[in-house]
């Protein structure tokens, strides 16, 4: 059974791109363009990890995992946080918030294909 | 979430139809605990519908062979599903539960 | 798809080649089974097939030239050796490769059929020898998922790694599956055997189900390095304790990089083990940090090495030797610190100083002397003893040991030989003997040249050799005493020796001697050092172009220093240099001839004589004596110098008895001065050729007296005696 990874990023390109690889490795994946847009795509759908960006409109990433952490069917989803090397402090909110893994941008497709591999094979 | 048949002599035949995760480790492990009752003879567990097991369900299906030891009576392990089975392989455990698991025919590595 | 149909066109075309490069080296191996470049093709293939092939997914043949490969991977470190049953598995390795990669050519996303699976685990067994034992699997599922249980009681357990996990209570809750840790490990290598336990379970009835109560023990086969398992568990620092204990193989791994590591300075011991991989920064970081909480309980702070095999970071063999390497640099460290470079002209200069203190200090003595200044005198001759001191200490600075010159041979020798096929072997014996640098930077040139030809001319070929009875292997000898204030370099071998009518024939023909001049071996042998004189027909080259024997006489005189040769036809020669110690201050002895005076260098002073013309049957025109029996040469040091001068004579002559190696002479003189130490002040271009002179030195009294070149004056008094009568004084 293939394993569902969700996607949370503005930008377009970017979703694509990752979209592409992990389809290309076997995941199934679900895109959401923000927060607010992830959290209502969480309704019931088996999802077994999510990939969310920090910085976004309408609801940026750190609240969108707190809020993650709030639903009784996604709360122990582990989640990746792609977080930039200017913002450590950020990094620790997001850890703070229940996020513990995390992918440094800028990266190529293989590194974070393996950054979930480590969590959830497909 | 369980549907079980209890024979004559003793023995419980449990059928889990339902993943074993951490999202519902909880509800598992009340019910799998009210099992171990007194004039229990052998529990036994039919995995064939369970389509996911972390660590969490492993847990308790280690924690549940120790209180049958404990407790005095027999915990089997029955018609593996895949994703039990792939478990029990990574971590080589089907020595410790020592129950025969039977591969379907059309059993595929995923 | 169709737009990777090329690429797998390339793929196929690559995979040809390489399997047939295999193949080609597989038999090549069957000739030489120890051919790095063959074991090195068959690895490459292998490896490059399993990479293609991950890139398109091929997951059968990534699988399958896994096993290979890992095979290749041990033959290549010589942890397996390669013989003809592996090589034949291995050939079929290659033809079922071959064939699985053809299947998924043709049949895209079709698994292999059973017939092909059970062929592939079949050569696998083969392969991995007795890695495959079933243990108490059920036997069906080890025919149909082509998955491979490892008893850990019957792998050697000590080459796995050990991984140890300690999860904490809310693992789980973060999404910290370990099990999907472990499936990721399994990517990496082979997992071997894995513990469980649950050492705070309590009773199912208080068990939290998402508190996370597992710790697991794994044991991993992998070739993998440290930092690449630690960072499986990258994001479960948080919430798990992490122990990764290298097999041993590694260790051993870890010791050779320990030894190679470099001894520039002194490092700390984490450092070191982090630099070898054996530890890596997270852990070092941990470990720290644990240190100095401990040290704020006041308590004595636990050294590092022994937190680690407390902690089971790593085994003791290799803190042992990562301390011992530490305290190895220390100590090279300290040694170096010990000593100080020095320009080497501040030494010059210095040493410059010392002779004309020297020389001042003469002057003195030679004042109180003349005003008979008693109370001075003891003052004086303190001082004396001082400065003496003070030369000699001086002098040591410049000495050096001349075993470094030595060494450098070693690889000479071993590189010629090897060249000329010839097996010959150093020998060095007294390399401590020391002599003074400006000597040793001089002697390297002529002393290579006598190397070399004693590997060239001197040992014989290996066959030759046996066939004369001699061992197989030829011996050099560099040698190096010292004696009577001089130092003798000897290089000899074992070879064939010099042939004397050869070089007689060759002198007669270069017009070097008369053909009825009757000459003694050792004569003869010395020829050799005449310009133009070469034994060997064919000049080769390392050496004996003929040019070369005088170069290195011509070199050794210019240290003062002479060579001779001796040799025996068929065992061997043994070229001897005499070197004086050191170019810059002698003890001379003073001698006086027609109010002139000379300084003979004390160490070749035999003895003094009065010269008694009743008692010594002197000789007159053939100058020499009778001595004590024996037929010596002599000079008369006034005669000689002032040959325009009528020779006065004195009423009482003494005979100064001198010797050089072998050859004897006596300098007849008009006075004996006695012991002086002397600065010697070498004398300018216009006179480097003066006969019998090898420098001058300022005396105490502001005079100039000569110093006597000793060796080139015995010479001249044996050309003047008949050759007949020499009998003592050959050279």
């Amino acid at each position: 059974m293939a394993k569902t990874i969700m996607i949370v990023d503005d930008s377009a390109s970017m979703r694509q791109v990752v979209t592409i690889a992990l389809k290309g490795a076997g995941y199934e994946v679900i895109e959401a363009s923000d927060g607010k847009d992830a959290l209502s795509k969480l309704t019931g759908v088996k999802i077994h990890l999510i990939v969310s960006d920090i910085n976004m409109p309408v609801m940026d990433g750190i609240t969108f995992v707190k809020e993650v952490k709030q639903l009784d069917h996604y709360k122990f989803t582990p989640i990746i946080m792609l977080t930039t090397e200017m913002e450590p402090e950020k990094k620790l909110a997001a850890k703070e918030a229940g996020a513990k893994a995390w992918v440094t941008k800028p990266f190529q497709p293989p590194i974070l294909l393996a950054a979930i591999a480590k969590l959830v094979l497909p | 979430m369980t549907a079980k048949a209890k024979k004559n002599d003793g023995t419980l035949c449990v059928s889990i139809k339902d993943d074993m995760t951490i999202y519902n480790a909880a509800s598992l492990k009340e019910t799998l605990l009210g099992y171990c009752q007194p004039g229990t003879h052998e529990l036994q567990l039919d995995l064939s519908a369970v389509t996911e097991i972390d660590s969490a369900g492993l847990q308790l299906l280690l924690l549940l062979k120790t209180e049958a030891q404990q407790r005095g009576f027999t915990l089997r392990l029955l018609r593996h599903s895949e994703a039990v089975i792939e478990v029990f392989e990574l971590l080589k455990l089907s020595m410790y539960f020592g129950d025969p698991i039977v591969i379907p025919a059309n059993w595929k590595k995923s | 798809m169709s737009d990777i149909n090329p690429a797998l066109e390339t793929f196929s075309q690559e995979v040809d080649e390489l399997l047939t490069a295999m193949e080609e080296a597989l038999l090549g191996l069957e000739a030489m089974p120890d051919d790095a470049d063959c074991i090195n093709s068959i690895f490459r293939a292998m490896h490059t097939i399993k990479g293609s092939s991950g890139l398109f997914g091929f997951d059968d043949v990534v699988a399958f030239t896994h096993e290979v490969e890992t095979v290749l991977d041990q033959v290549r470190n010589g942890e397996r050796t390669i013989d003809a049953e592996l090589i034949a598995v291995l050939l079929a390795c290659q033809d079922h490769t071959a064939r699985i990669i053809q299947h998924v050519l043709c049949n895209e996303n079709e698994p292999l059929p059973e017939e092909l699976q059970q062929q592939g685990q079949a050569l696998i067994v083969q392969l991995t020898g007795e890695l495959t034992v079933t243990g108490g699997m059920p036997s069906t599922q080890q025919e149909k998922t082509g998955h491979f249980e490892v008893d850990a009681n019957t792998t050697d357990s000590r080459d796995n790694w050990v991984i140890s996990l300690t999860f904490k209570q809310n693992a789980l809750r973060n999404g910290m599956d370990p099990l999907s840790f472990i499936r990721y490990l399994q990517t990496l290598g082979k997992i071997i055997e894995v513990i469980i336990t649950m050492p705070t379970i309590p009773r199912i009835e208080d068990m939290n189900p998402e508190d996370c109560y597992l710790n697991f023990k794994i044991a991993f086969n992998s070739s993998t390095d440290k930092k690449t398992i630690e960072d499986v568990f990258e994001f479960a620092e948080d919430d798990c304790n992490i122990h990764i204990l290298p097999p041993n193989s590694r260790q051993e791994h870890y010791l050779l990089l320990l030894a190679n590591l470099p001894e520039d300075q002194v490092k700390r011991l984490g450092e070191m083990l982090v630099e070898i991989g054996a530890l890596t920064e997270k852990e070092v970081v941990n470990i720290l940090n644990e240190q100095h909480d401990n040290n704020n309980n006041d308590d004595e702070p636990k050294p590092l090495g022994e937190m680690l095999i407390a902690k089971n970071i790593l085994q003791q063999p290799i803190i042992e030797q990562a301390l011992k390497k530490q305290e190895a640099v220390k100590q090279k460290i300290n040694k170096e610190s010990n000593y100080i470079r020095v320009d080497a002209a501040k030494l010059g200069y210095l040493i410059n100083l010392v002779g004309e203190l020297v020389i001042s200090g003469a002057a003195m003595r030679l004042m109180v002397d003349k005003h008979g200044l008693s109370d001075v005198d003891d003052v004086a001759s303190t001082m004396s003893h001082l400065v003496e001191d003070i030369r000699d200490t001086a002098l040591q600075l410049r000495m050096v040991q001349i075993g470094e010159t030595f060494m450098r041979f070693q690889r000479v020798v071993h590189d010629v030989s090897k060249e000329l096929g010839k097996q010959i072997q150093l020998q060095i014996t007294g390399g401590e003997s020391e002599l003074d640098k400006t000597v040793v930077e001089k002697i390297n040139d002529p002393l290579t040249h006598l190397v070399r030809n004693s590997l060239d001319h001197g040992i014989e070929t290996p066959a030759v050799r046996l066939q004369a009875g001699k061992p197989e292997k030829g011996t050099i000898q560099l040698n190096a005493y010292h004696d009577s204030g001089r130092i003798v370099i000897q290089v000899s071998d074992d070879g064939q020796g010099l042939d004397p009518e050869k070089i007689v024939a060759k002198a007669i023909a270069k017009g070097l001697i008369k053909p009825d001049q009757a000459l003694s071996n050792s004569e003869i042998y010395n020829l050799i050092f005449e310009p133009g004189l070469s034994t060997k027909e064919e000049a080769n080259n390392l050496s004996g172009r003929g040019v070369g024997m005088d170069v290195v006489r011509r070199n050794i005189e210019s240290l003062r220093g002479s060579v001779s040769v001796d040799s025996e036809l068929g065992l061997g020669t043994t070229v001897t240099i005499h070197l004086p110690l050191t170019l810059a201050i002698i003890d001379g002895f003073m001698v006086e001839a027609q109010k002139e005076r000379y300084i003979i260098p004390l160490s070749m002073v035999e003895e003094c004589v009065e010269m008694s013309a009743d008692e010594w049957q002197i000789d007159d025109v053939q100058h020499y004596v009778n001595l004590r029996g024996q037929i010596l040469p002599y000079l008369r040091l006034g005669d000689f110098f002032h040959k325009n001068k009528k020779h006065t004579p004195v009423q009482r002559e003494s005979l100064v008895v001198v010797r050089f190696g072998e050859a004897k002479a006596g300098f007849v003189v008009d006075e004996l001065h006695g012991e002086n130490q002397t600065v010697i002040k070498p004398l300018g271009k216009l006179f480097e050729n003066l006969n019998g002179i090898g420098g001058a030195t300022v005396l105490g009294s502001g005079d100039v007296a000569l110093i006597l070149d000793v060796q080139g004056l015995i010479q001249h008094a044996k050309k003047r005696v008949n050759p007949t009568l020499a009998l003592s004084s050959a050279i």
